[in-house]
Parts: C-alpha cells; sequence; structure tokens
C-alpha cells in the first residue's frame, strides 16, 4: 500500500465494510427482484408504498449512511469547536489537497455510483420520467458540501450544526424550486456541477485551517453573560442530600443550553412581530414559531447527554467519576428528569415574559385580543381558557418530554446504538415532508388513513403497554427501582393519562370522535416506556 | 480473624476473544497497603472496576464489605475513596465547588481534614478545574477521594498525574497515615519501586491471572538467591517475563 490515496480508500473500506457489504447486498436484492422476479420491462410504480418501502426508505437511510461515513460523521464530535476531521490524519507526510480531496472524491463517487444504481435496478422502466444525471450531482454536492462544513472549525460550540444545516437547506430549497418550475435537466446540471469544486476549496480551506490548529474562538464574546450565569447557579452553601447535589450537578452541565439556545433565538422571532402590524395572519404564524422554538430546541439539546466524553477511553460510557458517586442509578435518572423539569421551566418562563411584552409593544396585542375575544363568543370561556392552557401545557410537556425521551439511547452508551439512532432519525426526518406531501396529495390516502387510524392508534399501544410492561418487569428483578417507586410510578402514570382523558372528552364532545379514541390519544400522549427505560439503560452502562 | 475488605472468588472477565481476567481469586484484609502490579494491559483496572462495579462479574463473584458492588452501589461506594487513572473530573467546576458537591455524598466528610488537604497541595478554591495542570488535577482527584476517610482506598496508577518530587511524599504519607487509622488502601502501578516503597502487599497479575501474592517482606525473602534479597523489579521479571512492558 504504498500511495496515500490506496490508503485512505482502504480505512474506508475496512472500517465500514459491514456497512459497505450491507449498501451492496441491499441493491444486489433490489436488482435481482427487479429483473428476475417482477416481470422485466413492467414499469415501476415510484409513487407507491410498495416502492417507498423498497426503494425510497432504504435508499435515504443509505444516503445519510454515506454521508456520516465520508464525513468521518461517526468519528467526530459535530457538536464541538474543533474540526471532525480525524486529526491523527494531519501528522501523514501527505498534502492538506489530498487530504481533503480523496474522501471527497471517494464520498462523491460513492452517492452518485448509489443513485445510479438505485435508478438502474430499482426504478427503471419507470410509470413516470425520472431524470439520470442531475440527482447523481445532487448527491454528490450535498456529500461535497457536508464534508466542507463538518470539517471547517467554528469559533463557538454547536455552530457546525446551524450552519450545516443552514446551508444544505438553502441548497435544497433551490433544487426543490427548480423541480417545480420544471427546470430542464441542463439547467440543474449548470446549478449544481460547480458546487462540488466549490465544495472541495472550501474543504481544503477547512482542513488547512483545522490541520494548523487555527480554531477559531468565539466564547469570549458570551463570556460576560457566562459568568453573569455563573455567579447566579455558583454554589456557596453545603447540599441538603445527595440528590440536590446531583440535581445541581446536572443543572450545571445540561440545564442551561436549552435556556440559551431559546434566549438566542427569540429575540429574531419576536422582532418579526413589528414587521407583522397589517397581517394578522402573520402574527399567528409569528407566535406558532415562538411556541414551537422551547420543544424544537430541546430535541436538539437533548442528544447532547449523549455526547461523547473525550478525556475518557470509553467515550459513549459514564465517566468513572460519575459512574462512582455514591447513588443508585435511579437517582442518577431523577436528577437528570428534575433538571429537564427546571430547563423546560426555565426556557417558558423566558417565553412567557418577553411575548406579552413584544406583543404589547409592536402593537399587534389587539389583534390577539380580537381573535380571542371571537374564540370566546363561539365556543364559550370555560373551553376557550381550556383550549388555550391545553395547547400551552402541551407544549410545556412536550419541551420536557423531547428532553427526556432520548435518555434510553443516550445512556446506554453503545456507539452503535447511538449512531444508528441518530441515523434512523435523520431518515424519518427527511422522508417526513415528502410522506406528509405524499398524504395531503391523495384523498384515498387520507381516507385509508382516517378509517384505519383506531387500529393504528391501538397497535401503537399494544406496542407501548408491552413493551413498557417488559421493562417494568426488568426493573422489579434488577431491583433498580423498589416495589413502592413501580407502583407509585404507574398510579401517577394512570391519574395523568385519566386526567388527559378528562379533558379530552370534555373538550372534543362530537360524535366524529369516538370516546376510545381519545382514551387511545391519552394513553399514546403521556410518557411510559422509554422513560422507564432510562434507568435499566443507565444501569447497563454503568455496570457492564 | 475479621471479614475481609474485598472478597473477589473465580473471577473471570472477556472482552471479545481476550480473556482480561481469568478465574481470579484475592482475598484483602483490612489495615494493609495492597500494591497491584503488572505490565500494562495485565487486568490491574479491570479488577479495581469490578470492586467498584462499574464492571459486572460475568462469572465468579466480587464482594466488597461483604457486598456485591452491582447490586448495592450506595453501600460500597460511599465507603471507598477512588481516583482513577483517567483524569475525568468535571473541568466546569470550581475546586470549592467539586469540594461541596462532593461532600454531598459522603456522611463522613470531614470539613477541616479537606481544608486541610487542599491547603497542603496548595489549591486555589476559586480555580476552574480546567485551568489546573495535570499534576494539580491529580491532586484534587486526591482531596475528594481521602477527604471523606474512606474504609478502603483505591488508587489506580496515581503516580500518572503528579511530579516526581512531592509524589513519593504525598502518597507515602496519605497511604501510610490511612494504613495506621485500619483503613486498607489497594493501588495499582506497573512503577514497581513506587510499589516496593509503600505497599505491605503485593499482588502481581500478567494476563488476567494472578501470579504472586503476598507479604512484600515474604515475597522478597522468598526470592532470596546467594544471600542477597532481589528488587521487586527482579522478581517481577522473574515471574512475569523479560517481554513484559512494565
Amino acid at each position: 500500500m504504498r500511495s496515500p490515496a490506496v490508503a485512505i480508500a482502504w480505512e474506508f473500506r475496512q472500517r465500514h465494510r459491514w456497512g459497505l457489504i450491507a449498501v451492496a447486498g441491499y441493491l444486489l436484492v433490489v436488482a435481482t427482484i427487479r429483473f428476475l422476479i417482477v416481470e422485466p420491462g413492467e414499469p415501476v410504480l415510484v409513487g407507491s408504498l410498495r416502492f417507498a418501502a423498497v426503494v425510497s426508505v432504504p435508499l435515504t437511510t443509505t444516503f445519510v449512511y454515506l454521508l456520516a461515513v465520508f464525513s468521518f460523521g461517526f468519528a467526530g464530535d459535530l457538536a464541538a469547536r474543533q474540526s471532525i476531521y480525524p486529526a491523527r490524519m494531519f501528522t501523514l507526510p501527505v498534502t492538506t489537497a489530498a487530504l481533503a480531496g480523496w474522501p471527497m472524491l471517494y464520498g462523491t463517487a460513492a452517492t452518485a455510483v448509489l443513485w445510479l444504481a438505485a435508478r438502474l435496478f430499482a426504478v427503471w422502466p419507470s410509470g413516470t420520467e425520472i431524470p439520470v444525471i442531475w440527482p447523481a450531482l445532487l448527491a454528490a454536492t450535498l456529500l461535497a458540501w457536508t464534508q466542507a462544513l463538518t470539517w471547517m472549525p467554528y469559533g463557538l460550540p454547536g455552530l457546525r450544526v446551524i450552519v450545516a444545516v443552514l446551508c444544505l437547506a438553502a441548497l435544497d430549497t433551490v433544487v426543490l424550486l427548480a423541480i417545480h418550475y420544471k427546470a430542464p435537466e441542463r439547467l440543474m446540471v449548470a446549478i449544481l456541477a460547480p458546487q462540488i469544486p466549490l465544495a472541495y476549496l472550501a474543504a481544503r480551506y477547512a482542513v488547512a485551517r483545522a490541520r494548523r490548529g487555527d480554531v477559531p474562538d468565539w466564547r469570549g464574546i458570551f463570556a460576560r453573560v457566562g459568568n453573569i450565569a455563573d455567579v447566579l447557579t455558583r454554589r456557596r452553601d453545603h447540599f441538603p442530600s445527595p440528590a440536590r447535589a446531583q440535581v445541581w450537578f446536572e443543572w450545571r452541565r445540561h440545564g442551561r443550553s436549552l435556556l440559551a439556545l431559546v434566549g438566542l433565538l427569540l429575540p429574531f422571532e419576536l422582532a418579526l412581530l413589528w414587521l407583522a402590524k397589517d397581517a394578522p395572519a402573520f402574527v399567528f404564524e409569528i407566535l406558532f414559531l415562538v411556541l414551537i422554538t422551547p420543544p424544537f430546541m430541546a430535541a436538539f439539546t437533548g442528544w447532547t447527554g449523549s455526547k461523547p466524553h473525550p478525556n475518557v477511553s470509553d467515550s459513549y460510557g459514564v465517566p468513572p467519576f460519575s459512574a462512582t458517586r455514591p447513588l443508585t442509578s435511579a437517582a442518577l435518572i431523577g436528577a437528570k428528569l428534575k433538571m429537564a423539569m427546571w430547563s423546560t421551566l426555565a426556557a417558558w418562563g423566558l417565553v412567557f415574559v418577553t411575548t406579552p411584552l413584544a406583543l404589547a409593544w409592536s402593537g399587534t396585542w389587539l389583534v390577539l385580543m380580537e381573535r380571542a375575544q371571537r374564540m370566546n363568543a363561539a365556543i364559550g370561556t370555560p373551553r376557550a381558557v381550556a383550549f388555550v392552557l391545553l395547547i400551552l401545557a402541551g407544549f410545556i410537556v412536550s419541551t420536557w418530554k423531547q428532553l427526556v425521551q432520548s435518555l434510553h439511547i443516550g445512556l446506554t452508551g453503545r456507539e452503535w446504538l447511538i449512531k444508528g439512532s441518530v441515523l434512523l432519525t435523520l431518515t424519518f426526518l427527511i422522508l417526513l415532508g415528502p410522506i406528509v406531501e405524499w398524504i395531503i396529495d391523495s384523498p384515498s390516502v387520507q381516507r385509508a388513513l382516517w378509517d384505519a387510524l383506531p387500529w393504528i392508534l391501538a397497535m401503537l399501544v399494544g406496542v407501548k403497554m408491552s413493551a413498557a410492561a417488559w421493562i417494568a418487569t426488568r426493573l422489579y428483578r434488577s431491583r433498580l427501582l423498589g416495589d413502592r417507586a413501580l407502583v407509585a410510578g404507574a398510579a401517577c402514570w394512570c391519574v395523568a393519562v385519566l386526567a388527559l382523558y378528562g379533558v379530552l372528552v370534555w373538550f372534543f364532545s362530537t360524535p366524529f370522535v369516538a370516546r376510545y379514541v381519545l382514551a387511545l390519544v391519552a394513553i399514546l400522549a403521556i410518557p411510559l416506556a422509554r422513560l422507564s427505560a432510562a434507568p435499566l439503560a443507565l444501569a447497563w452502562n454503568r455496570h457492564r | 480473624m475479621s471479614e475481609p475488605v474485598v472478597h473477589v472468588s473465580e473471577l473471570t472477565r472477556r472482552f471479545g476473544a481476550t480473556t482480561a481476567l481469568a478465574a481470579v481469586t484475592l482475598s484483602l484484609p483490612r489495615g494493609a497497603v495492597y500494591g497491584l502490579v503488572g505490565a500494562n494491559g495485565a487486568g490491574k483496572t479491570t479488577l479495581i472496576k469490578h470492586l467498584l462495579g462499574l464492571l459486572r462479574a460475568e462469572s465468579g463473584s466480587v464482594r466488597v464489605f461483604g457486598l456485591d458492588p452491582v447490586a448495592d452501589p450506595v453501600g460500597v461506594l460511599s465507603r471507598i475513596g477512588y481516583l482513577s487513572e483517567e483524569n475525568d473530573l468535571p473541568d466546569w467546576m470550581r475546586v470549592d465547588e467539586l469540594m461541596r458537591y462532593s461532600r454531598a455524598f459522603y456522611p463522613a466528610w470531614d470539613d477541616a481534614y479537606a481544608e486541610e488537604l487542599r491547603q497542603a497541595f496548595a489549591l486555589d478554591p476559586t480555580a476552574k478545574i480546567k485551568n489546573l495542570s495535570k499534576g494539580q488535577k491529580a491532586r484534587v482527584g486526591l482531596l475528594i477521594a481521602l477527604a471523606h476517610r474512606p474504609e478502603l482506598l483505591v488508587l489506580d496508577e496515581p503516580s500518572s498525574g503528579l511530579d516526581p518530587i512531592v509524589r513519593r511524599d504525598i502518597l507515602g504519607a496519605i497511604i501510610r497515615t490511612i494504613a495506621h487509622e485500619g483503613r486498607t488502601v489497594l493501588f495499582s502501578s506497573h512503577l514497581l519501586g513506587e510499589v516496593e516503597q509503600v505497599a505491605d502487599h503485593v499482588t502481581m497479575i500478567s494476563h488476567g491471572s494472578i501470579v504472586l501474592s503476598g507479604p512484600l517482606d515474604e515475597i522478597k525473602e522468598s526470592h532470596r538467591a546467594d544471600g542477597r534479597v532481589p528488587s521487586l523489579d527482579e522478581i517481577f521479571v522473574a515471574h512475569v517475563g523479560t517481554a513484559a512492558d512494565a
């Protein structure tokens, strides 16, 4: 192995051989089905559910997997300021152009080949006209820019994710607009082809900066805010109990992230109210944006608990300092749940203080009042108040749920489980848009979904309750939770479900929605299985 | 004779195809300093992790103070002081915050002793841990491990963070003090000279098996040759082999 190009290719192949074999195997199976089982020459129905299950979903997952492989996303910390390009490679006697170029060449080639193979094996001939060249170029371009943006060092932790999402979304939007306006293939190629050399130049610049240790540090700008936060939460007296000490520990480690993120976004969102004085509908869109900000940001910060610890040998495991706290795993989880509660309340406190002020100062308060009066007149004061409170409570609980619902994955400390889960989530998010669009465009699908809704809900409830029963049995057998704690937890959950069911029945007293559907919704809405699995996950990680 | 502080019986642990511990049996009575020596990768840290409950016994049993450290982490860990070879103290905390935080977990925490140690180690209470040197971080870890006067002090490669001038005095003094109080110290190292200075008992581990265990004086005496008492280094090489990375 005398060439750096071969060595770099060998590393990709060797490290990800099982994943790459799985991809090749999948394409082989699809080709076999297509050419031997399905009648040759029969057009493929691209919009069918079977096509989505056999081709679209696995293909999207594979594409996301390739993005992670060729960006070194499995090895690096996306939220860190430092480049995720492996630092060990910077000392190789290879030019920076080669370090950036070879992984980009292999990655762009792999994604382009993936599309071409899928086009040949799975969607040829198709009932509709599907282009050949530009989707391959789009896949290669997305990969090249992902590499450039993730290899770049950033001045703030987490900035990489925001910049990458914004840039890739902008590129996606251009392409979607071009598709919408039926741009010819030549135009699409003209838009996409120059992107790859541009991305290469950006990647080379990023690797060069990372290689000479040039990592900007903009944290000083926020140092004053950090110092104030430090002074406010600095502990000068003794903790009354180990549990309180642990909650403080969790708050200082993770609790302030949500507040900071919401605090960063809110001013920009609320400033839009000054532009919306003459457009009442826009006011409600802005308020919706404000309300979804905490749960959306919570989903992002919830995953930071799964971040690897770079200073310890088993970077995804519980660090020895935390693992040797004389606390039970259940108590450690309890501290995390309490921290999530305080974090949620702090973020929503900020929303509840700033939003009315912004509405009043921008003069859009009257728009809100006018809509409230109309609602009051239409459904009556108690229902209107209940409706607003239910919506707000839903958002608040959803924020807390987003913070804690991935604990059962993150706390396992198993890298394959954490990364696999991230991969699945990303795939789901990528597919969500097309699926929703497909449902909206297809009345027959909507009817079928509506008819099957009780069955779907019943099936989900069945899965949830089976999982909860299994988890409760494991918790009991492993003595992670005492009998009283298990019974008290189950009782609290039942009370919450009944309360929500009561509110739903009172509010949706209509013959169009059966009460058992409301009961199923209430059972699904209150967290149970994933939350109860968190102590098991931590114990599995803490006592390996 | 009182119940041993640590009792390990037929403990076996595998990581894939590698056997990290092979049917290890070990008993540590109260009130002595035990040196656990072995080459890198011999299984020292794996054994210590079992004592702390960080690893679950695949086969065999582990008892510390007569308790299973996995089933009863609070009962075991509240009586142990542990200094990890991995410098993983929360670097965002200040020294005084770490002392207050740690105090909450240990009923036997001694404020006066903690302050005495802080001054002896010349640690600034307002300093953030991330701004401390490697040696200072090791001292903070040692302070936290000692200040609740643990019944069992477990030090996993403690010398790695301390400079050579002070590590001999500090470690020696602390380990002796604890041993005199009837407490037990288990410390692992591959620096045999250091072990020889402070340990009463030595257990040698190689490729996951205990090859030699007993009081240091007896071990040395039993290896006397031509009237000369060999050093622990020489005994180690004789038992573990010249290829060992000691």
